[in-house]
């Protein structure tokens, strides 16, 4: 008795510059059922619930809603036909009520006025008809995250949603609340509505799902029934690595003494009184690379904010930086303790676009000796000493007066990570170093990595993309909900889907196990 | 690569020095060409108004003394206004600076503090200069302390300095005349001459010389001129590289306090004998900001475009003697459209986009 | 003699100036408060209500209609906001450059205007012009106490009174003012709401430009049909404050004008008794827009480093 509801058909997504986000999927969605979409970030999940969403058009194939081919020119169109979303990042304005919220432009009309008593009485008749246990004249700003969801969930019910998209529902949740998400999910589908849950935690997707489709690179990688399918063989599916690209033959192996460029020691923090770092204890030696794998949002972004010490955020536990104790300190102090640092973004925090590059290029070194000659900063240095470092980082450009702005992604992240080298720090933080640039530029500043880690700095790399952790890294750790889930002593010795598995949340090893990231 | 052979210079629109310099012109000539209209409408004879606001102040010498004279005083706001801008400041202060530090003015130079010629006008603008650092501060402070509109704050104590300076000179330096409030006489070894008179060039000239070249040394040449430079252009990075913000925004707001209170002495002791503090100082600040958007924030542009306005002024004020059917205030027509049009990040836009796009496929170069 | 002073507060001919002086800072408070509401900011108010004064004056003049006049200083006033909308949101120019470039061009560009409208540059004073002149409620006028403040004002106080009620019922009860404040609160969830940001935003330039330019005929239009240089006089600001102490409560918006304007009060009073300074006594308002918008951002500074608000 499964009845189609959506039907994806060949589905293709080019984005103007070449990238190919979606590649021939075909996919189907029966009607009633809890049908989980899982893959890593990047893999091109949230491309493909755009498409279905209506807020992008697919390059090529057809979506085919309820029999009819889709031709949304927004996403007002696919609220119209039935289908409703519940964005990761809340579309939700907190000092408005759940009513006003759930009926904004849409809003129930009295003449001139808005009726509220109408938009009341059904929003609360909708919120009870599916048993979401909300005053619904209650401010957004007091409930809960959970409860936030659910009014999030309880906008699309509102406006008749049949097919409901849920992205990433569980990553701001308690496993208590995620529970209670499951109920509320179940109970839906009882109602007849259809749901797409879009996640990338193994053990909730096994919990929930009828099925489960797999994306991965912008491919689909099949569909299968949730009772035919084991993690291991869900993991393979979502993390096999494709290209062995070992950069050992380009490390060397000095002996640094077992000296430490960073020391973390339970780290703890807390954000909207949420524990985001929990107990989180890990050295980095001179002389090494060590990974942070994870899937983005558990923690690191978190866990490199306390340790660069740019945003002054509360915390528990210590941060020690070449045998110094950073407590209370600020960045350019961490700085002089020679830590050097990648920001993730290289637009914002990483350079100021409109300046030129021989400008960004010094930025954190600009008092050092040799960029100036007494009062003055010395232009011909700096001028020399940016050509130098365009020339070593083949940075394209014709002058190295050029607005960093102007430049290229791998171009610009060339330009930081040129700065940041010539630091010559003990301790690098690389905050996802090769996030959207092409490979070439990738290939070269992972060398440029490596090099610095050959000459003595301790680098810590976090990075989403687990080849290039597996890759660059001599010890790996990995994060899940703001732990360490698991430690690796040797990178070469890494089974990926076991890997796989510790980042999807569906292992954990012990306390003792994991202690050897601090103490080995 | 670096194409370091070859060295030649960009003259295409895709620099974007020269795409400035192409905006400015472009927007200079759509504001004359406006400008000539509103002539044609309000003047029997709009070519011969057109070349006078042009030409006039070539006329006669006294006409070019006189822009020569006036300009300094605006050209020092104007300074002040730019390194603030480029710091990423919105403090207007210096409208009140030019107004209390006056009064400071006043008060060095009506009393016998020494009988050099040489130091009184020295000590006056010292005087000036450390009002101004020190007061200009408080809306920054505020703003980098509290997180205060520095804008409104800036601009409230413009008017509560205008007060405070009025009040001041009523009780402690109140001359007989009854018109208006005005200072007494300053001591005749306060006033500043002229080295060359028949073009009214006075020492204050050098020193707004003096003045610009040390800023703009500082601005580009050293490491705090770098952190203003960095902060104004993206604070987060600025931030991320280290940088202190709030040391540096009091340290701006004091340059910029500096240089409106030698502004404001500058003025005093060249054009006028007395002080009058709601006459003589009124506007200058303002005018200072707008001077400071037409010079892009660069010290030497700031000085060149205060110069070009106050001489189109002058050329204006001379049309009025043989043509009183234009008013100078035409002139912040041509301001207005220039700021305007060379503020607007997409003016022109189009065309550079084109250009950029030939040369890069051309090029292979992404 | 101070007591006389002090005594004189509490009499209902203050509490009638203070009304009087209201006015104009409760319009412009309400032209920044709009924009606000849907994220954008408008700092060229006190321009927009130099020009609206001038053009009221001369509309009013050229058509010997002080209504027409009215008509006129609307249309500048929300042609000016439509200059800052196209300059800021079309051309990319930045919206506090071109407020600051405005607020200084008002004057010498009105003082262009007046010059070639009468031949003068510091007044209007030559041209005769009609006026708006104050209205008196039959039935009020009679109730003591309420009645000499209810009646008796001028028409643009009435306007004005009833502005803030409509405004506030627009806001607060109509769909275009809610989906006004989505905008201003969170632009990314209007949008997906499906509604039209930049129009809505547009939308409340405009309406700051017509409250502005009100403000402004309502300092040349009353009584003295008279437009002079600086007439103004920092009135828009006051508007600004205010709008930044309340920080979106529309009665703080409110509370604050009128506490700009008792200040204004206080220093006419004060001034018109020689006990204190005069030029001092001049700048009070100022002053106290300054304290206040002072006390009101460490307030929220020392609240949000006690953890007790999250930062926005």
């Amino acid at each position: 008795m499964a009845e189609t509801i959506l039907k994806l058909d060949k589905v293709t997504k080019v984005y103007p510059n070449g990238t190919v986000a979606n590649r021939d999927i075909n996919m189907e969605f029966e009607k009633g059922e809890i049908h989980s979409i899982v893959g890593e970030n990047g893999a091109g999940k949230s491309t493909l619930m755009k498409m279905i969403f209506g807020i992008e058009a697919p390059s090529s194939g057809t979506i085919t809603y309820k029999g009819q081919e889709t031709h949304f020119a927004s996403s007002m169109d696919a609220i119209k036909a039935g289908i409703g979303m519940v964005h990761q990042h809340f579309m939700l304005i907190p000092s408005f009520s759940i009513v006003d919220n759930i009926i904004l432009g849409d809003e129930p009309k009295n003449g001139i006025f808005i009726d509220r008593k109408e938009a009341t009485r059904k929003t609360q008749e909708v919120s009870d008809k599916y048993n979401f246990e909300l005053d619904v004249t209650a401010k957004v700003s007091t409930l809960s995250v959970a409860k936030r969801q659910k009014v999030e969930i309880l906008k699309t019910l509102y406006r008749e949603a049949e097919l409901i998209i849920l992205d990433e529902p569980t990553s701001v949740l308690t496993p208590q609340e995620t529970e209670q998400l499951f109920v509320q999910l179940r109970s839906l589908q009882a109602q007849g509505h259809t749901i797409l849950f879009i996640s990338h935690k193994l053990e909730e997707v096994k919990k929930i799902s009828d099925r489960i489709s797999v994306i991965r690179n912008g491919v689909s990688k099949g569909t299968y029934r949730n009772d035919e399918l084991t993690m291991e063989q869900l993991t393979n599916l979502i993390i096999g690595r494709d290209l062995e690209n070992d950069l050992d033959e380009f490390k060397t192996n000095e002996d640094f003494h077992n000296e430490k460029a960073l020391i973390v020691e339970n780290l703890s923090m807390e954000r909207n009184g949420k524990p985001a770092l929990n107990n989180v204890s890990f050295a980095v030696k001179k002389g090494e690379i060590l990974g942070i794998a994870g899937v983005e949002g558990n923690g690191q972004v978190d866990l490199v904010r306390c340790i660069t010490g740019l945003e002054k955020i509360k915390y528990d536990g210590k941060i020690i930086i070449n045998n110094t104790d950073t407590t209370g300190m600020n960045i350019k102090a961490r700085r002089d303790l020679k830590m050097a640092y990648i920001p993730e973004d290289r637009m914002g925090d990483g350079t100021a676009g409109k300046l030129p590059i021989s400008d960004n290029i010094i930025s954190t070194y600009y008092t050092r000796d040799d960029v100036n000659s007494g009062m003055f900063m010395d232009g011909k240095a700096i001028d020399r000493i940016s050509n130098d470092l365009i020339e070593t980082f083949a940075v394209k450009t014709s002058s190295n007066k050029t607005a960093v702005g102007s430049l290229s992604g791998g171009n610009i992240q060339k330009v930081v990570v040129a700065r940041e080298y010539n630091t010559k720090p003990t301790f690098m933080i690389a905050e996802q170093p090769t996030h959207g640039i092409d490979i070439g530029s990738a290939e070269f500043v992972h060398h440029k990595l490596i090099e610095m880690r050959n000459a003595g700095a301790g680098i810590l790399l976090v990075s989403a993309d687990l080849n290039e952790v597996i890759d660059l890294s001599d010890r790996v750790i990995v994060m899940f909900d703001g732990e360490i889930a698991g430690y690796f002593p040797d990178a070469n010795d890494i089974n990926e889907s076991n890997l796989g598995m510790y980042m999807l949340g569906a292992k954990k090893q012990t306390a003792e196990e994991i202690g050897g990231a601090l103490n080995d | 690569m670096t194409d370091r052979s070859e060295k030649k210079l960009n003259l295409s629109i895709t620099n974007p020095t020269v795409f400035e310099a192409v905006k400015m012109i472009i927007a200079l000539l759509i504001a004359f060409v406006i400008m000539f209209g509103v002539l044609c409408l309000i003047s029997d004879n709009p070519v011969h108004a057109f070349v006078t606001i042009l030409t006039g102040p070539f006329a006669k010498r006294r006409y070019f003394g006189a822009v020569i004279e006036s300009f300094i005083p605006y050209a020092f706001a104007g300074l002040a206004a730019g390194i603030l801008f480029k710091s990423g400041a919105f403090n207007l202060g210096a409208e009140g600076i030019y107004i209390i530090s006056g009064v400071a003015v006043a008060a060095v130079a009506c009393t016998a503090v020494t009988t050099s010629h040489f130091l009184h006008p020295i000590l006056c603008i010292l005087a000036a200069a450390a009002v101004g650092g020190v007061l200009m501060i408080i809306p920054s402070f505020l703003k980098a302390k509290f997180g205060t509109n520095e804008m409104v704050v800036s601009l409230m104590l413009n008017s509560i300095y205008s007060g405070i300076a009025m009040h001041l000179i009523r009780k402690y330096l109140l001359t007989k005349t009854t018109s208006t409030i005005g200072s007494r006489d300053y001591l005749k070894t306060a006033k500043i001459g002229y080295i060359f008179e028949p073009l009214r060039i006075s020492p204050c000239l050098v020193l707004l010389i003096v003045c610009t070249i040390i800023l703009y040394l500082v601005m580009y040449k050293t490491r705090l001129g770098y952190q203003i430079r960095l902060a104004g252009a993206n604070p987060k990075f600025a931030e991320y590289s280290g940088i202190s913000a709030f040391k540096l925004s009091i340290a701006t707001a004091a340059i910029a306090g500096v240089l409106a209170g030698t502004g404001s002495a500058c003025q005093l002791l060249t054009q006028s004998s007395f002080y009058q503090p709601d006459k003589t100082a009124v506007g200058i600040g303002f005018s200072g900001m707008l001077l400071a958007m037409l010079g892009r924030n660069n010290p030497i542009g700031i000085v060149i475009a205060s110069f070009l306005i106050k001489y189109l002024e002058q050329g204006a004020n001379v049309l009025y003697f043989s043509d009183t059917s234009v008013p100078s205030e035409i002139t912040a027509i041509i301001e207005g459209i220039v700021i305007l049009l060379i503020s607007s990040q997409y003016f022109l836009r189009g065309l550079r986009e084109k250009k950029l796009l030939q040369e890069g496929l051309g090029k292979n170069a992404r | 003699m101070l007591g006389n002073i002090f005594s004189s507060l509490f009499k209902l001919t203050f509490l009638l100036t203070v009304l009087r002086m209201a006015t104009p800072i409760l319009f412009a408070s309400i032209a920044a408060f709009v924009t606000a509401s849907a994220g954008v900011a408008n700092i060229a108010v006190e321009s927009i209500m130099t020009f609206g004064a001038l053009a009221g004056i001369l509309g009013s003049y050229a058509t010997g209609n002080v209504w027409a006049g009215v008509a006129i200083g609307l249309l500048v006033g929300a042609g000016t906001a439509l200059l800052i909308a196209f300059f800021s949101m079309r051309l990319g120019a930045d919206p506090i450059l071109i407020g600051i470039a405005l607020n200084t061009f008002a004057d010498s560009l009105s003082i262009f205007f007046l010059y070639l409208a009468t031949g003068e540059k510091g007044t209007s004073a030559s041209l005769l012009t009609p006026t708006l002149g104050s209205v008196d409620i039959p039935g009020i006028k009679s109730i003591p106490v309420l009645g000499e403040i209810l009646s008796g004002q001028y028409i643009l106080t009435y306007v004005c009174w009833i502005l803030l009620i409509v405004l506030f019922i627009m806001i607060y009860k109509t769909p275009l003012g809610m989906r006004m404040r989505a905008c201003g609160l969170n632009a990314d969830a209007a949008r997906t709401a499906g509604i039209n940001v930049g129009r809505i935003r547009v939308f409340s330039l405009v309406l700051s430009g017509l409250f502005a330019a009100l403000g402004g005929m309502y300092l040349s239009l009353n009584s003295i049909h008279l437009f002079s240089k600086g007439m103004v006089s920092g009135l828009g600001w006051m508007g600004i404050a205010a709008n930044g102490i309340a920080n979106g409560s529309y009665g703080m918006l409110l509370l604050s004008a009128l506490l700009f304007a008792v200040f204004r009060g206080i220093s006419i009073v004060f001034s018109q008794s020689a006990v204190f300074p005069v030029d001092l006594v001049r700048a009070v308002p100022y002053f106290a827009v300054f304290f206040f918008l002072t006390i009101s951002s460490i307030i929220s500074y020392l609240r949000i480093k006690s953890g007790k608000v999250e930062e926005q």
